[in-house]
């Protein structure tokens, strides 16, 4: 229940390795935020800063208005979930979620009244006097959470909480995770490298590579106007897709060429790019896989040729060489294809292809940045 | 074809009960072997006959004379003296080894790294070296010849510190992040060690108090040069090998025969009840290096 | 000298490969010395810079500080005194009242007869009345020696003490400066088991190292450099004084004086048996300990934990009764040649302790005796960590047992405990309770016996060290001398070694 505010924070190892450059964000109360990024990134290395864990270089970090750079982990009121779950082998359940209770000299009767109730909402509590060894990755990692919610702390750090559990069991504690955020209502910062994770369970994504902070926004908004190259190609799966291209003004309209296709742009990307002065030049062109649509042969399209045909039950992707594009993912949903049109996608096939200009992205091939951006 | 598999598969066969057989012939010749000493310390310890050598091993007059004789030597208080500095340095030198590897395991300082590069050179000299000094030291504050076994303590726990390979080496393999979990969860430094970390390495401790507790029962040379002469100061050690010196061995071998065993009676007992920690310690030290 | 690439190398035969190899080894050896040189140097320079900074930092604070900084550049923590830093001010104050009385005391005192380790002996006098002669005593050199160097430890702490004390004031006016509060006396001691804690916890190892270890060490090096023996013994006889090298050359000059063996040619000799030993002491051991493990692992071997207690029981066993007793059975008179005499198998004793080949060969394969249920144990560990599915495909590539063996097994064992085998040859050389229990050195080597103790073929450098220590003349200075030279032997073979280890270079191949 509290704000937590970063102030060019920086860390910055031995031998000048800096893990984290000037990093700036105010996570509100009540916020949920996920730190993203590949691994090496430095989310995990702000997540342990918050935490206490790892000292702040440079920067001030405030949490409820008060400045704790100096302040020793058990002072800040923080609670972590850790990746590999750092429960303590050697005491029960029960003495596990009890443990930051009974060092604060809470009374034995409520810490029984607290641990249990915490048992209850992530239903653990037959497994109260089983030792950890003795519990499944999931039920472990309920034990973990419990160990957090029982000190009803003003911000919940998680570290990757999901990412040793196998598939089906991520996707089920994700959800009670969401749960678990509306019983809560606390501060949440939340990291992992799995952009699924970020932007089902993010108010808030902070998208990171390299140290520095690449994007801050909404699921919504990283997806649908990404700032940058590494963010269009970070978010989203299958990757969007980017094909060199040529962007040509001609007055107040814009059009692009790919390999030889030409798509005129609608007038709110239109005024986006007069707005930065766009000239005609090279770009790069994004387009997801989802926006790409088979078309009929004799339109205007491009043609590429299928390497690789995956049916995933509700969609197919298709994996296409376009010109110079080498790997041109498309995904195209079952629900509308007829059977001799599906017998037809095999590799080897010629296909036609397009897509609106209402959700292509445009970037600068040089400094990366988005043409788009407001 | 298949009579030439059944060939190769019974040639298999019995190759492998050949070496098994022999094997099993060589681990009994091997444990005859290892163990022929200590069956002759043990018949020779029972030898009443005579006191000296002899080229025979199974007495010809049996009788308990050798252990009763033992109560009219120096060697009850040799046994008490190595008694409690063994069991004094086992506590002692638990302590500071704990500290120190505990230290070295979890805390990055500043001075960490130099510290364990400093503490390697150290080691390369030879231990002996040191002794001419610390005897003179220990002469002055009156701790040598009859009371030898404080100023042993002294050396044995002072010293200990240097030894925290194999226990760092444990710690190393607890996760930090049981360390962090804790500290976020409230705990200082202090309660981390003894809540969470001392707990989970009950193995190391226990091999570090069997360790402290063995070295004094085997220490020769510090021992023979903190007592310097003087029989009240000795160590088992240092006595039993005195008997065994040219002008004392006729009289005394088959003594040195009954006090090694009840030497080493204890200590066998003790190891081989807690042999798996002994094991555990061992191999995780080498591989640690 | 040439050098491949990957796909050149790939294409030279077996003996070209390894002759590239064993040249590289060759030129790393002294590259690797002139790096370590190299970096020792810049070791200095960083030193130098840092003291630089150091010196310019002190200035700074005094430049810039206010009064109660200054004062404290006199009065030690006073400046965490007027600022209400109680506990830590009164502390440094009793330091340096400490320091200064020490010093005011004695400490000048050891320090000025430094240079010259005393300068007045014992000295008699003539008594008319009772007509005897009396011994005053006066300067001590051991203990001017001894308290010399405490005192300039002292003098070392006490300069870190003030630094820290001056860096404390510069810390303390920043934190004022913004604006916070400094760190109460309470809040100090509940530091000292929390975000302090590593010191509290070293405080009592690290002092013991100091005096018990690193003083003494200092000391014998010093040692080395004076007269001090029985007969210079600093006090009661005559005091000792600095020599220089001269105990450095006496033990490294080749020229022999009357008639006898060159110290040189003595520690040439007992050096090169002590690297013989060495060796084959942790080779023989580290194979057939190996071997003994993996005939005890071996599938369809019965009673593994009887085997593996039986060899343990060695171990438990103090070693003294065990090498004791085996020493007194191979004895002229022991149980084996009685037994061997008895069955008629020999005519006369074997001479297992009197004939210089026979008693190296005997310590060795006594040794191998002692050492096998500890690599037993060691090894076997390791061995049931070697991931079976390397055995199972070798298999199925269609290696043997043999093949296996050096193929999966050894390479493994070597690079885990490559490190295990640098210590354990180091420690060997240092073996001081195997020889000089067993043999105590015999048998006599005649030809280097006139050197300081009475040297034997089966002494190492380390049983001869407390030879010279405990011989007749007790030649401090000399044993301090074959102390530092095997110092320099050791930490040479280590730096060697260390540098070339896979498991050091590499650490993740078998992970």
């Amino acid at each position: 229940m509290a704000e937590v505010k970063l102030t060019n924070i920086k860390k910055i190892y031995d031998h000048n390795v800096v893990a984290v450059h000037d990093f700036n964000l105010t996570i509100h109360d009540k916020e949920f935020v996920v730190f993203v990024g590949p691994s090496g990134c430095g989310k995990s290395t702000t997540l342990r800063m918050i935490a206490g864990l790892e000292d702040i270089s440079e920067g001030t970090l405030e949490i409820d208005g008060e400045v704790v750079n100096d302040l020793q982990p058990k002072d800040r009121d923080i609670a972590m979930v850790f990746q590999n779950y750092a429960l303590y082998p050697h005491m029960t359940v029960f003495d596990n979620i009890a443990f930051s209770l009974r060092l604060k000299k809470t009374p034995e009767d409520e810490v029984y009244e607290r641990v249990t109730r915490a048992a209850e909402i992530l239903g653990i509590t037959e497994y109260l006097m089983r030792k950890p060894r003795a519990l499944s990755g999931g039920q472990r990692q309920r034990v973990a959470i419990g160990r957090a919610i029982v000190r009803d702390p003003k911000v919940f750090l998680m570290d990757e909480p999901l990412s040793n559990l196998d598939a089906k069991l991520r996707n089920q504690m994700r959800a009670e995770i969401i749960l678990l955020r509306q019983k809560m209502n606390t501060t949440f910062v939340y990291v992992t490298h799995d952009q699924t994770e970020a932007m089902t369970l993010g108010d808030r994504i902070v998208i990171m590579q390299n140290g520095y902070i690449e994007q801050v926004g909404t699921p919504g908004e990283v997806f649908d106007r990404p700032r940058n190259l590494f963010v269009a190609g970070f978010i989203g799966s299958p990757q969007m897709n980017f094909f060199p291209a040529r962007l040509n003004r001609a007055g107040d309209r814009y059009t692009v060429e790919v390999n030889g296709h030409t798509v005129e742009l609608e007038e709110e990307r239109a005024a986006l790019l007069r707005k930065h002065g766009a000239g005609s030049a090279e770009v790069i062109l994004g387009v997801r896989p989802e926006h790409l649509t088979l078309c009929d042969d004799g339109e205007d399209s491009l043609d590429g040729e299928i390497l690789v045909n995956e049916m995933m039950g509700s969609e197919l992707h298709l994996h296409v060489r376009s010109g110079e594009s080498k790997n041109v993912i498309l995904r195209v949903p079952t629900i509308d294809l007829s059977p001799e049109k599906r017998d037809r996608l095999v590799s080897g096939a010629h296909i036609r292809f397009t897509f609106s200009s209402k959700v292509t992205q445009i970037f600068d091939p040089k400094t990366e940045k988005s043409l788009l951006w407001d | 074809m298949s009579e030439n598999t059944a060939k190769r598969h019974m040639g298999l066969r019995a190759s492998r009960a050949l070496s098994n057989t022999l094997i099993h012939v060589l681990l009994v010749v091997m444990s005859v072997v290892w163990l022929i000493p200590f069956v002759c310390i043990l018949l020779q310890s029972f030898r009443v006959e005579s006191t000296w050598q002899v080229g025979y091993v199974i007495p010809q007059k049996w009788g308990f004379d050798n252990y009763v004789n033992l109560w009219n030597t120096d060697f009850p208080r040799w046994y008490m003296n190595t008694l409690i500095t063994a069991l004094v340095t086992a506590v002692l030198q638990t302590v500071i080894v704990l500290c120190m590897s505990y230290t070295l395991s979890r805390f990055r300082f500043k001075m960490r790294q130099p510290l364990m590069r400093f503490m390697l050179i150290l080691g390369m000299f030879p231990g002996m070296l040191s002794m001419i000094i610390l005897y003179r030291v220990l002469k002055d504050l009156g701790l040598t010849q009859a009371n030898a076994v404080p100023g042993l303590i002294l050396v044995y726990v002072a010293s200990s510190g240097m030894g925290y390979y194999v226990s760092k080496g444990f710690f190393d393999t607890i996760p930090m992040s049981l360390d962090e979990a804790a500290r976020v969860d409230g705990a200082t430094r202090s309660q981390v060690l003894y809540k969470i970390i001392l707990p989970l390495a009950k193995p190391i401790v226990i091999y570090t108090i069997l360790t402290a507790f063995m070295g004094p029962w085997g220490d020769f040379v510090f021992a023979r040069y903190i007592s310097f002469g003087a029989s009240a100061g000795k160590n088992v050690a240092v006595g039993l090998y005195d008997w065994l010196s040219k002008d004392q061995i006729n009289k005394s071998y088959t003594l040195f025969c009954a006090g090694g065993v009840l030497v080493a009676l204890p200590v066998t007992l003790l190891f081989l009840f807690l042999q798996k920690y002994y094991v555990e310690g061992v191999t995780g030290g080498a591989v640690k290096g | 000298m040439k050098q491949y690439s990957d796909l050149e190398f790939l294409r030279l035969s077996r003996g070209q490969k390894f002759l590239y190899r064993l040249l590289r080894f060759l030129i790393a050896i002294p590259v690797g010395i002139g790096r370590f040189f190299a970096k020792i140097w810049q070791g200095i320079i960083a030193g130098a810079k840092a003291l630089g900074r150091e010196i310019k930092d002190i200035a700074g604070t005094f430049a810039h500080g206010d009064w109660k900084t200054r004062t404290s550049f006199l009065v030690m923590g006073f400046g965490n005194l007027a600022r209400g830093q109680i506990l830590r001010g009164l502390l440094f104050l009793l330091f340096e009242i400490v320091f200064i009385g020490y010093m005011a005391l004695t400490g000048g005192y050891w320090l000025s007869m430094l240079p010259s380790l005393g300068l007045e002996g014992p000295s008699e006098t003539y008594n008319e009345i009772l007509d005897t002669y009396t011994t005053a005593y006066h300067d001590n050199s051991f203990k001017i020696l001894l308290y010399g160097v405490l005192t300039i430890f002292f003098i070392i702490a006490f300069i870190y003490t003030w630094r820290q004390n001056v860096k404390q004031n510069r810390i303390a006016e920043r934190i004022l400066a913004s604006g916070k509060k400094l760190k109460s006396g309470k809040e100090d001691l509940r530091s000292v088991v929390d975000d302090q804690f590593h010191k509290t916890l070293l405080a009592l190892p690290l002092t013991g190292i100091l005096i018990f270890t690193v003083l003494p060490i200092v000391f014998m090096v010093l040692v080395a450099f004076t007269n001090y023996d029985g007969a210079h013994d600093g006090y009661a006889n005559n005091l000792f004084t600095w020599v220089g090298l001269k105990n450095f050359n006496t033990m490294l000059s080749w020229s022999s004086g009357g008639g006898s063996q060159s110290y040189a040619a003595t520690f040439g000799e007992i050096l090169t048996w002590t690297l013989i030993w060495a060796f084959f002491a942790t080779f023989t051991n580290y194979f057939l300990g190996m071997f003994v493990a993996m005939a005890i692992n071996k599938k369809g071997i019965r009673l593994k934990k009887l085997w593996r207690t039986v060899l343990v029981l060695t171990i438990a066993i103090p070693q003294f009764i065990s090498l004791l007793y085996v020493s007194k059975m191979f004895a002229k008179d022991g149980i084996l040649n009685g037994f061997l005499l008895s069955m008629g198998w020999i005519q006369q004793a074997l001479p297992f302790w009197e004939d210089p080949t026979w008693a190296r060969i005997t310590v060795i394969v006594i040794n191998i005796w002692i050492g096998i249920p500890y690599l037993m144990l060691i090894t076997t560990g390791i061995l049931m960590n070697i991931p079976a599915d390397l055995y199972e495909s070798s298999r199925i590539d269609g290696a043997n047992a043999w093949q296996q063996y050096t193929k999966i097994t050894l390479p493994y064992m070597l690079f885990v405990t490559g490190p295990y085998l640098l210590t354990s040859f180091t420690s060997n050389m240092n073996n001081f309770n195997v020889i000089y229990l067993l043999t105590g050195g015999a048998p006599t080597n005649p030809a280097a016996s006139s050197a300081a103790g009475s040297v034997g073929y089966t002494d190492l450098l380390i049983t001869w060290l407390f030879k010279i220590t405990t011989g007749a003349e007790s030649q401090y200075y000399l044993a301090s001398v074959v102390g530092i030279l095997v110092f320099v032997v050791v930490a040479l073979i280590s730096l060697v070694v260390y540098n070339l280890l896979p498991s050091i270079k590499n650490e993740e191949d078998f992970r």
